[in-house]
């Protein structure tokens, strides 16, 4: 399946696919629910959303690798010095445009799969002194669950700081460049004016994301029993 | 939903926007978590950290609980609920739900609540499979609480007696084998002819006891002259019933490391006394049944050796 971004500027082109933007949805729920379930102690919720935390994130690895161009690590992940280039013309008031994630925003794409599968993984050796421990606790020493489950704690508190700039920057592009990035994250669609001229953008079948949701979920399953 | 921006704001404007809403909601976040409001007001130099004295009845009392029952989950290296309780000052400020101790008021205090529940419970603490608190030790923590949780505060009127802590020396095996090493020879060639009399005083000592009553009145005072090769090592020597004489006053004489010696019913008299004189570790001497008379334990007596047992007057 095929986006041609060659149509009038007025026009709602199609930049993301279905599963990115129920990844990126289901993500944010997911965060949330994992951080009230912990700090209101209902600790069997909270293995349920890590599980579902990993078995998400391990499809946006996936995806990133066979999913449709915008999802893809390739499409946004940039050399530091493009990056760095991009943020410069950002500062300076110019623009640039992406149909997927600008390098800035792939940037910060990466920075918090990374910091979240480190809290997802560190989670299942972590312990909460009382009675619930992480599924694999049982096969770490008690001092090794303890570290971790001070790395748990400390990775939550960078997640928070790297959602608020995600947030800071996604208002950034809204307010000050007039580029709305949180309709399309819902819509897929963004304004043909916001694409680059000529932009192709292959969109992967739904049913092999389902096949690699279906693969993930099952290797979270297979950690819990 | 629309793809048209709301409005248009410049760079400068913006970033003010973000770092107010940021001020704010780290305020609301101090605020809400107090734990964590009191570690940036710290941070930032705005707050001190009370200390409590040393001999407070907190830090001799409370704080020792605190560290048997609690610091395990809520210390230096744990912060469950973000609760510390390994000092003064983490105790009084409380954990995220705010503070957990209200002085004065330990009804309403959330710490002396969880203590108190029953161990099934879902809320008690310490949780179920950690060592409950005493009632006394929870006594101890109500009363500081209802007397105001001072810091200062040496006494309080209705604390529990202070049990003190009995702790037990780890067994060094090769330590205690080199302290015995000079006299181990002798003990084993003693040992081996008087069996069963002559044993260490613990298992990390080098010091001996001699108990002689098990042999009567087979033990006489050549049997007695025989353990002078372990004169510097016996600390404790029970004659009781036995053969010795005042003869042996001489070899009492170079016990030099005697603690306590029992003469009971033996023909023992004032120069088997008189010849501790030079003991100088000497604590405790038995002389009941014996012929020491008052005059010759005087001058033991008065140096504090415990005398016991009935000395003749003359």
């Amino acid at each position: 399946m095929q986006t041609d971004t060659a149509a009038p500027p007025d026009e709602r082109v199609r930049v993301w696919d279905a599963p990115t933007r129920l990844f990126h949805w289901s993500l944010v729920a997911l965060v949330f629910v994992s951080w009230l379930s912990a700090d209101q102690g209902y600790m069997t919720v909270h293995l349920w959303s890590g599980l579902s935390l990993l078995a998400l994130l391990l499809f946006r690895f996936g995806w990133g690798l066979m999913g449709s161009t915008t999802s893809r690590f390739s499409d946004f992940l940039h050399a530091p010095h493009k990056t760095l280039a991009y943020l410069r013309t950002m500062a300076g008031g110019g623009r640039v445009l992406h149909a997927g994630h600008n390098p800035a925003g792939g940037l910060m794409v990466v920075a918090l799969l990374a910091v979240l599968l480190a809290q997802v993984a560190t989670g299942l050796f972590a312990n909460d002194s009382l009675r619930f421990s992480g599924p694999l606790a049982l096969f770490v020493s008690d001092d090794a669950s303890d570290g971790l489950t001070r790395i748990h704690g400390i990775a939550f508190d960078i997640i928070l700081v790297l959602v608020w700039l995600h947030v800071v920057a996604v208002g950034f592009h809204h307010f000050v460049k007039g580029d709305n990035l949180v309709g399309p994250m819902v819509s897929g669609k963004k304004q043909r004016a916001h694409v680059p001229e000529g932009a192709t953008i292959i969109f992967a079948h739904p049913a092999l994301a389902l096949g690699l949701l279906a693969a993930c979920a099952a290797l979270a399953a297979w950690i819990l029993f | 939903m629309s793809s048209e921006p709301l409005r248009s704001l410049s760079a400068r404007i913006y970033i003010a926007y973000v770092a107010l809403a940021t001020g704010l909601g780290i305020a609301a976040v101090m605020v809400l978590r107090p734990a964590f409001g009191h570690r940036v007001l710290e941070f930032a130099g705005l707050e001190a950290m009370p200390k409590a004295m040393a001999k407070s009845f907190y830090t001799q009392r409370v704080a020792s609980l605190f560290a048997q029952h609690c610091t395990g989950c809520h210390g230096q290296d744990r912060q469950k609920a973000e609760l510390r309780l390994d000092s003064y000052a983490f105790a009084m400020r409380g954990g995220r739900h705010g503070a957990v101790i209200l002085p004065g008021n330990p009804k309403a205090s959330a710490l002396m609540t969880r203590i108190s529940l029953p161990a099934g419970d879902d809320r008690a603490m310490p949780p179920e499979g950690k060592t409950p608190l005493s009632p006394d030790e929870v006594t101890v923590i109500r009363i500081w609480i209802a007397g105001g949780a001072s810091p200062t505060t040496a006494f309080i009127k209705g604390a529990p007696r202070l049990v003190p802590e009995v702790t037990f020396p780890e067994l060094d095996a090769d330590a205690a084998r080199r302290m015995r090493a000079p006299l181990a020879g002798e003990v084993a060639r003693l040992s081996a002819l008087y069996p069963g009399i002559l044993v260490y005083e613990s298992r990390n000592s080098a010091g001996l006891e001699l108990n002689a009553t098990l042999r009567g009145q087979a033990f006489s005072d050549a049997d007695l002259k025989a353990f002078l090769p372990l004169s510097g090592g016996i600390l404790r020597m029970d004659l009781s019933g036995t053969a010795v004489t005042e003869a042996s006053a001489p070899v009492l004489a170079r016990m030099t490391a005697l603690k306590s010696l029992r003469l009971a019913d033996t023909k023992t008299g004032d120069a088997a006394v008189s010849a501790l004189a030079a003991l100088k570790s000497l604590k405790s001497l038995t002389v009941t049944g014996t012929a020491a008379t008052k005059p010759a334990l005087a001058p033991l007596a008065k140096r504090g050796v415990e005398i016991h047992g009935d000395a003749n007057a003359d």
